[in-house]
């Protein structure tokens, strides 16, 4: 599961955009920084992007920049966590993750209680890589628990969740990026989710 | 919500102030900040040092200015020479004299005239820069880039009797953007919609999209149109 990436120019053919425009998206932060790799190619230094994120958030700009400022924009697509809260029974109601992950994990929550966006980001997590079929529900409550633990302390700054496993015992681990990291043989790398392309999908769900 | 007068902050002479939130900084002569910095106003004279951040909605500084944290400024004017250890975001900058930022540096509007060094990516809506040294940059972004050497050819005789080897000119390894008019250019690749390569250049490719106006003097490795 690593991530595609997609080179500048590409990404400006696709999209019909011009490099002025995609500069001065990076300028009003629309574009976070950390989604510019810079890598070496055979023409030189080249930039890319997260494939995904890159193409969601250009067609979000683009869909959006004749209504919103840059600067409303902006404040829209900030990267941190948005300040957006549920109540269990409405996230239950609307279906967001499945019965099952509500079942198993918050069973001894009330229907009232409110979750923040973080909670909801590892409820989301959790489902999706149930629902992908690569983790069992007793692992499910490791990976809540290293969420749960660990991730308040990157405060924000980007991260990626990594899922391994090693004749059979499987362990969780979050990591700031960008960063590489290289395994003994024996370790298969089960998942890698980045932590903000979570947040954006998730905030796309709930909207 | 109640809002607190902030005070001012005058420094005449030699002194040192510490950080902190101020409504006006005036400094004249030579002053030492000791920490971060922010100021509505933000005017100085001689010689100021910022030991942490500058954040400053209008800025103006004569003189020389050495900002080791990064500079946030609203509409900024230098004239001599401003330095910054770390990033410089600006809504508008003009600088007459030197500039050097060792990061990134953005701004809506950016008039550069005289010698300028910035170590990351240089992104800009509207980008002048009038050489009478060198200018240099890792990356160039912008919408739209003109790059032109001074004409009074009085400085550049005196800057190259002190250092023979500089001859005024913009050096970067890649310069995109959409309108992009350049002279007295060295850069490994340029990238636009349209560009204008004109004397004294040394570009290793180039890439428009719709147009591309060289003129005869100028040093092309290789053209390429790209698009549709």
């Amino acid at each position: 599961m690593e991530q595609e990436l997609i080179s500048k120019k590409e990404l400006l053919d696709e999209k019909g955009i011009s490099y002025g425009q995609l500069y001065r998206w990076k300028r009003k932060q629309l574009i976070p920084e950390e989604w510019f790799i810079r890598k070496s190619t055979f023409t030189g230094q080249e930039t890319f992007f997260p494939k995904d994120l890159i193409l969601t958030r250009i067609d979000k700009i683009m869909n959006m920049k004749d209504d919103l400022s840059l600067d409303e924009l902006a404040d829209k697509l900030s990267p941190l966590l948005p300040a957006f809260e549920l109540r269990k029974a409405d996230l239950f109601k609307r279906n967001i993750v499945s019965h099952v992950v509500l079942e198993r994990f918050a069973s001894e929550d009330k229907e009232s209680v409110v979750y923040t966006y973080e909670k909801l980001l590892y409820f989301y997590i959790v489902d999706k890589l149930l629902q992908a079929g690569e983790m069992s529900l007793e692992e499910g409550d490791k990976l809540l628990q290293t969420m749960k633990d660990h991730y308040p302390k990157f405060e924000g700054k980007p991260c990626e969740l990594l899922f391994m496993r090693k004749m059979g015992v499987s362990s969780f681990a979050l990591l700031s990026v960008p960063a590489e990291i290289y395994f003994e043989t024996g370790v298969k790398l089960i998942a890698r989710l980045s932590m903000a392309e979570s947040i954006e999908h998730l905030k796309g769900k709930l909207e | 919500m109640e809002s607190t007068v902030k005070p001012n902050l005058l420094i005449s002479g030699v002194s040192d102030a510490g950080g902190g939130d101020y409504e006006k900084v005036k400094i004249d002569g030579v002053g030492t900040i000791k920490g971060s910095i922010a100021a509505v106003n933000f005017d100085t004279n001689g010689m100021t040092k910022v030991l942490g951040d500058l954040r400053a909605n209008i800025m103006d500084c004569d003189g020389m200015i050495k900002v080791d944290g990064h500079l946030t400024a609203g509409k900024s004017v230098v004239d001599g020479t401003l330095k910054v250890k770390g990033s410089l975001k600006a809504e508008s900058l003009a600088v007459n004299g030197f500039l050097r930022i060792d990061g990134d540096c953005e701004s809506e509007v950016l008039d550069l005239e005289g010698s300028f060094e910035v170590q990351g990516l240089l992104n800009a809506g509207r980008l002048n820069a009038v050489l009478q040294w060198k200018g240099e940059a890792r990356e160039i972004g912008v919408e739209f880039i003109k790059v032109r050497r001074t004409s009074k050819a009085s400085w550049n005789k005196l800057w190259r009797w002190i250092m023979p080897k500089a001859v005024p000119g913009l050096k970067a390894s890649v310069i995109e953007g959409d309108d992009i008019d350049l002279e007295y250019t060295e850069a490994d690749i340029v990238r636009g919609n349209r560009i204008r390569i004109g004397k004294g250049c040394k570009i290793g490719l180039v890439e428009y999209r719709t147009e591309l106006n060289a003129v005869s003097g100028a040093k092309i490795g290789k053209e390429v149109k790209t698009g549709d």
